[in-house]
């Protein structure tokens, strides 16, 4: 069994050298900058926004069982049911029996990072309902069998021929065009079916509005709104930390999320839904589920460091600008977050043992920091992941020996020179006999993909004695 | 209150053994001090009303004007006109446009008025007889307020419902020009101060008709929802 630093490592590798890959990344992500900046653009003082953003997130997040209260509170009054989950296993089940309990065949879902977090798909196929995806990158990534690869836009890693080929595959053989508008149809009639089908809906929350007692959802393609409009049973699976406490901070927090997740001024649907149909109303669901999740999230609230890492508006900046990101893609860091926020969040939540290594999967170049529309200091939280890792005796004992031997080479000044002296004389021998980037090349990691840096004739120390220091 | 009186919140409660744990779990998280910035000196200051919007977004000067415009970058299509008489005249060019079938209407009086003027041979399924069907051709609908800053309608369920807005593939919106707030701030302060969310089990800022990006970042107008957005916007008289 390969433990997932090592996995990691080696999707990294051939991730990193699959060209198409980099190709099609590449593309997305210029015309996401290209958006988002124009986005930016249009707010005229962004970091106040940023600033506002903040501060709603932290007000939010230090009073965050008296704003749930509240929310609760409405909901149920309306009808509703709030259900209070501690871990997944929790809110499967508790849709799972909902579902068995209502009759339930078939369910319509639209995006949620909090359903793949918990798994809750496999659960109820488990139970022999049948689960559609609607959002068209989650349903594109649904019949590739495959967990979402980015959180905004799930299918970006593949382009228009691979996703006609997938719709010939699973959906029809006569389908000929890649045009995105055909297979926006495609899918569209496909799951036109499913909505009308299907008993029930469920759905994420982008935020729970505390005083209005309200969920809101962001969403482009209306499939988040048939999901919350045409199925008789609604359920909105989310994490504890999406409360926000009044109505109007939406004023703001909607256009900073449609900016920072694709560069839009305002998300096509901004749906607030609050409880069941109500008397005299035309349509809607009968019964209205909200199932906050916590797993996990509750134990960052003590963290005096991190506990901004529960502002997180899931807008997918950071994965969008992270260098490291760009060329590994989403599917590497095997997590259900990926990117700056994913590697940051991961191991409070599935533990710092097993993904200790994500904090290292980053230059702290700072990039994630400077776009998070919350300002979450990224960078430095992944810094005291590793130190967290390494307090915690998370690291190999090879590890520790060899920091100790630096230790004492730093120290020394005599070991220092020696060493440099001795890596040169070996690295020239090896690199004379044509053996860099093999596998007795102590360098291999850089010099397998690389050409060799060329080697100095002498020490740093030789050369200022020379004069270097003088100029 | 009697045992048999058990309200649905303590119903929710004793069926969920966890609430009381995370909420717990929660207060004792919080209980850890973390130094607050200068700036949030304390949380009142961020609780009350502070006008921080002019600053973060620029101050709508013409909202008509800037509502046009957002409609255009929006993609959706914003008829102005002068009277009700041209209203009618509008609704019909969409819907002689448009292939022919069903189409659902908010069942209210001047929707009455205006569609059945219109309308004399299509037929017509009012919100009255229940949700729209799958096939309709159109929906038409009144707004609760038409948003300048972002191009955006403000519906409710009032508004004919939840489908009414998204089931078919053009969505026909009648309002007026006195319906126009600056911004989202004035929108959804009106609507926490009315309770409009108290009224409606559903309320939507829809701006724009549906798109998808999801295929290589290309903008594809008409996913789910309608192709087509139409706000018809008559002058109201002074």
């Amino acid at each position: 069994m390969s433990t997932a630093a090592q996995r990691f490592l080696q999707d990294a590798a051939v991730k990193s050298a699959d060209l198409m890959h980099r190709e099609i990344i590449r593309r997305g992500m210029d015309s996401y900058d290209v958006a988002h900046l124009k986005g930016r653009a249009r707010i005229k003082d962004w970091e106040a926004a940023r600033q506002k953003c903040q501060e709603i997130k932290r007000e939010a997040i230090n009073h965050v069982d008296r704003y749930l209260l509240q929310f609760e509170e409405k909901v149920v009054a309306r009808g509703g049911h709030v259900f209070w989950a501690a871990n997944s296993e929790e809110a499967c089940t508790y849709v799972k029996n909902l579902a068995t309990r209502l009759g339930v065949h078939t369910v319509v879902k639209s995006k949620s990072m909090v359903t793949e977090e918990i798994h809750l798909s496999p659960v109820l196929e488990k139970a022999g309902i049948k689960v559609w995806e609607t959002d068209l990158g989650e349903f594109i990534v649904q019949l590739r069998d495959e967990p979402p690869y980015h959180i905004v836009t799930p299918a970006m890693h593949l382009n228009r021929g691979q996703i006609a080929q997938l719709f010939r595959d699973k959906l029809d053989p006569s389908i000929v065009s890649d045009d995105p508008r055909d297979l926006m149809a495609v899918a569209r009639r496909k799951l036109r079916e499913a909505f009308f089908a299907a008993e029930m809906g469920i759905s994420g929350a982008n935020f729970l509005v505390a005083d209005a007692g309200v969920v809101a959802i962001s969403t482009n393609e209306g499939n988040g709104r048939l999901c919350t409009s045409v199925p008789r049973i609604h359920v909105v699976v989310t994490g504890i930390e999406k409360v926000i406490p009044r109505l109007e901070d939406l004023a703001v927090l909607w256009p900073v999320l449609a900016t920072s997740g694709t560069g839009q001024g305002i998300t096509t649907y901004g749906t607030l839904i609050g409880g069941p149909r109500r008397k005299g109303e035309a349509d809607g669901p009968d019964e209205f589920h909200v199932v906050l999740v916590d797993n996990g999230r509750s134990q960052l609230l003590a963290d005096a460091e991190q506990r901004e890492v529960l502002h997180c508006i899931r807008c997918g900046a950071c994965l969008n600008i992270c260098p490291v990101f760009r060329h590994i893609g989403g599917h590497t860091y095997g997590t259900t977050y990926p990117g700056p926020i994913g590697s940051v969040l991961t191991p409070h939540l599935n533990g710092i043992a097993e993904f200790k290594h994500l904090s290292y999967a980053s230059s702290l170049c700072g990039a994630c920091t400077s776009v998070c529309p919350v300002k979450i200091d990224l960078a430095h939280h992944l810094l005291q992941n590793r130190r967290n890792a390494t307090q915690a005796g998370a690291t190999k004992s090879s590890e520790r020996m060899m920091f100790r031997a630096w230790r004492s080479v730093m120290l020394h000044p005599w070991m220092y020179a020696l060493g440099g002296w001795s890596a040169r004389t070996a690295l020239r021998v090896l690199y004379g006999l044509g053996l860099a980037g093999s596998i007795v090349d102590p360098m291999r990691v850089w010099n397998r993909y690389r050409s060799p840096v060329a080697l100095p004739s002498e020490s740093f120390r030789a050369r200022w004695r020379k004069g270097l220091g003088s100029n | 209150m009697g045992q048999t009186e058990m309200t649905q919140t303590e119903m929710t409660q004793s069926e969920n053994s966890s609430r009381e744990r995370i909420l717990e779990r929660i207060r004792t998280g919080l209980r850890t001090v973390i130094p607050e910035p200068a700036a949030l000196a304390s949380d009142r200051a961020i609780v009350e009303p502070v006008v921080l919007e002019p600053v973060i977004f620029e101050p709508i000067s013409n909202p008509l004007e800037r509502f046009q415009q957002e409609c255009v970058s929006n993609l959706m299509e914003c008829a102005l006109t002068a009277d009700s008489a041209a209203s009618v005249r509008q609704l019909d060019e969409v819907l002689q446009s448009l292939p022919d079938g069903e189409i659902f209407v908010q069942d209210e009086p001047s929707l009455r008025r205006l569609v059945e003027t219109a309308v004399p041979r299509r037929a017509i399924r009012w919100s009255s007889q229940g949700a729209p069907a799958e096939a309709s051709q159109a929906t038409v609908t009144l707004a609760e307020a038409l948003i300048a800053q972002t191009g955006s309608i403000l519906v409710t369920a009032a508004c004919g419902g939840r489908g009414a807005s998204v089931v078919a593939p053009c969505h026909i919106v009648y309002a007026t020009t006195v319906q126009l707030v600056p911004d989202l701030a004035t929108a959804l302060g009106r609507a926490s101060r009315e309770g409009i969310l108290e009224r409606n089990s559903f309320a939507c800022v829809i701006s724009g008709s549906s798109r998808t990006a999801d295929i290589e970042k290309i903008l594809v107008q008409g996913a789910h929802g309608p192709r087509r957005l139409v706000v018809i916007l008559e002058r109201s008289g002074v």
